[in-house]
């Protein structure tokens, strides 16, 4: 990429926030690094910490394709990413009360297309009106799945929740058995204290690979559309609906795909998660998730993908961090402070930068179209994008 | 009830005993009128005789009560304001509408309709034409904001205009969007004298090369320099229609405005 062909020139054209954002993250690494060669930080673990990042990335991609695109306020990211999660689980798990047994790609098609008819089902009597009544029904409807998953147990095992979830990638070949054929590690960095990587650290991989195709190909997909005319039909009607549509935008129709993208999104999150933590219940749709989900795009900056990717990474850092706190003596446990934490952080945003971390900050036309004209674009993702255009793979 | 008699005989828009009432009072009261394709027609009357509503419901913002329009003779009455806009009516907004985040040629680039790039599904099943359409709308943008003198703002983040040179983007975006008849409702309240004579320029240029207007104006001096004919509104309905001089020398005008109506 055009960063290592000249990582000053690319440096010199971030701004402050990004250079600043870019700092801190490189420092994590190291930080992060250095807890894995001395042994502080379990591999597998590890690797479940990114895992779950990819996870909370993956959630707020599909928030902010909905919020930070068009204003769309849902207050049932938990219920979108439970649909995912339940549906995948219940296809393939063989504790199943219903089906149960099924290939994991059936899973996620599955958990696609029921997140997309409740999707529909929320969306078509809401997003006529006006952008509140969303909001109310959200909230609500995100009870209702709760609910209805906790009770009704001939569907879902109501409060014991699914087990014996297979992994993703059960019946792939070669895939399917690479955590067994392949051989445990023991590396020794520091003497005394080994790192072991055996199966569960194989199995973790193949999770955060999976992961971060998922994420991967949303920021994508997400990416493309936010730089399209699409996308800034989404952006005009966030800004002012009524200009949309006196310039002839159906606002319905891209409201409802809008909404009807990130709900997708957020269903991925939770087939992801399925096959992470191999076990799902009703806690798993406890409305924290989607209050994470919120502070994560609010922090990030309403949207910017990167923003979310970022705000993703801070929540899981700050969720899982404060377990170390336990290894530092303090009076008091840490536990209850994650929530304290995290309030902290969006007092702070709100206050000293109400717009996000990383909001959008480059005029977003389709790239092709303005790289033969004088733009403040990046010179970097010019290049990138002149070799996207011309290709056409 | 007088109506706007005028003969009209190539119509762009039809506005047939058309009715609004919100709760007790009747904004829009049996309102009949046409517009003439390649004028520029005025709609004027006092505060509250109904102008804006008037715009609304020809836009599809509202739904009328009772009557119909007609845009180039097709009946666009209860229809959304995108099916309105796709039958060739635009119409702009009294205040300025604020796009954040955006640079003034990104606001631009909303304007022109029925964009490939604004099919999800063609983003990624047909990236070409998506590009193809994109630089065509670009360099349209920068040839109209070229047009209005204003191309030095292209990169300029939309919110940091002035409130003229807002009207004028509104203005130039809405004749990307190729309207046969554009409604500006009071192109320039709150516009300094020089980019009101600006924008009489522009308007009087793009009607030149073919576009109809129906303009709301509180600006006598402006409307009557502009329009012709000029259109009387006053309690919901037409009380005239007639040259500028015809309406300035009309006591029922003079009565209405200085509130003798009743």
């Amino acid at each position: 990429m055009s960063f290592l062909d000249d990582p000053k020139g690319a440096f010199a054209d971030l701004t402050r926030p990004e250079r600043w954002v870019l700092g801190v993250s490189v420092a994590f690494m190291l930080f992060l690094l250095g807890a894995l060669l001395t042994g502080a930080l379990g591999p597998t673990y590890f690797l479940f910490l990114v895992g779950l990042a990819g996870m909370y990335a993956l959630l707020s991609f599909g928030l902010n394709a909905q919020w930070g695109f068009t204003g769309l306020i849902n207050f049932s990211v938990a219920a979108f990413f439970g649909i995912g999660a339940y549906g995948s689980a219940l296809m393939t798990a063989e504790s199943s009360p219903i089906a149960g047994g099924f290939n994991p790609l059936v899973g996620l098609v599955v958990a696609l297309v029921v997140a997309l008819v409740l999707a529909l089902l929320i969306g078509i009597p809401t997003l006529r009106l006006r952008a509140d009544y969303l909001a109310i029904a959200s909230l609500g409807l995100a009870e209702v799945v709760r609910l209805v998953v906790l009770n009704e147990r001939w569907l879902t095992n109501g409060s014991a929740g699914v087990r014996g979830i297979p992994s993703f990638f059960q019946g792939w070949p070669v895939l399917s058995t690479f955590p067994e054929t392949m051989p445990g590690l023991r590396l020794v960095v520091i003497p005394g204290s080994p790192i072991i990587l055996g199966t569960s650290f194989w199995q973790s991989l193949l999770n955060v690979l999976l992961v971060l195709t998922f994420a991967g190909v949303t920021f994508f997909v997400l990416r493309r559309a936010h730089q399209s005319p699409w996308g800034r039909v989404l952006r005009t009607i966030r800004s002012d609906e009524d200009l949309a549509r006196a310039l002839g935008k159906n606002t319905y129709s891209f409201k409802m795909q809008s909404f009807i993208l990130g709900s997708l999104i957020m269903a991925l999150a939770g087939v992801f998660y399925t096959h992470l933590n191999l076990y799902v219940g009703p806690g798993d749709l406890d409305p924290i998730t989607t209050f994470y989900a919120w502070v994560a795009v609010i922090l990030g900056g309403s949207g910017s993908n990167r923003g979310a990717l970022f705000g993703g990474i801070v929540i899981v850092t700050i969720r899982e961090g404060t377990r170390f706190l336990n290894d530092v003596a303090l009076p008091i446990d840490p536990a209850p402070m994650r929530l304290l934490l995290i309030g902290v952080v969006i007092v702070a945003v709100m206050r000293y930068r109400p717009q996000g971390i990383l909001p959008p900050q480059r005029e977003l036309i389709w790239p092709s179209a303005v790289d033969d004209r004088g733009t403040p674009e990046t010179p970097d993702s010019g290049v990138r994008e002149q070799k996207g255009g011309g290709g056409d793979e | 009830m007088s109506e706007g008699a005028l003969p009209k005989e190539d119509a762009v828009l039809r506005v047939d005993d058309l009715q609004k009432s919100f709760g007790g009072l009747a904004a829009t009261d049996h309102a009949t009128f046409a517009v003439e394709r390649g004028t520029i027609t005025g709609l004027i009357g006092p505060n509250g005789a109904g102008k804006s509503t008037l715009f609304n419901l020809i836009s599809g913002f509202y739904e009328p009560d009772g009557g119909t329009v007609e845009v180039n003779g097709t009946d666009v009455t209860g229809m959304e304001p995108y099916e309105v806009a796709e039958h060739g009516l635009i119409r702009t907004f009294q205040t300025p509408r604020k796009l954040e985040g955006m640079t003034v040629r990104e606001a631009m680039l909303v304007g022109p309709r029925n964009q490939p790039g604004e099919s999800f599904i063609k983003l990624f099943a047909t990236p070409g034409s998506v590009s193809e359409s994109e630089s065509a709308n670009l360099a349209d943008a920068e040839r109209i904001l070229e047009d209005f003198e204003i191309d030095h703002l292209a990169t300029q983040p939309a919110t940091d205009i002035s409130g003229g040179q807002m009207k004028l983007v509104e203005l130039a975006r809405a004749m990307l969007a190729e309207p046969e008849v554009l409604l500006l409702d009071e192109p320039v309240a709150g516009v300094n004298p020089t980019l009101a004579k600006k924008l009489k320029e522009q308007i009087r240029r793009l009607n030149e090369q073919g576009t109809t207007f129906l303009l709301i104006e509180h600006d006598m001096e402006f409307v009557m320099d502009l329009a012709d004919p000029i259109v009387v509104l006053d309690q919901g309905h037409v009380l005239t229609e007639g040259t500028p001089e015809g309406v300035r020398n009309d006591d029922r005008v003079i009565d209405a405005y200085l509130g003798g109506g009743t």
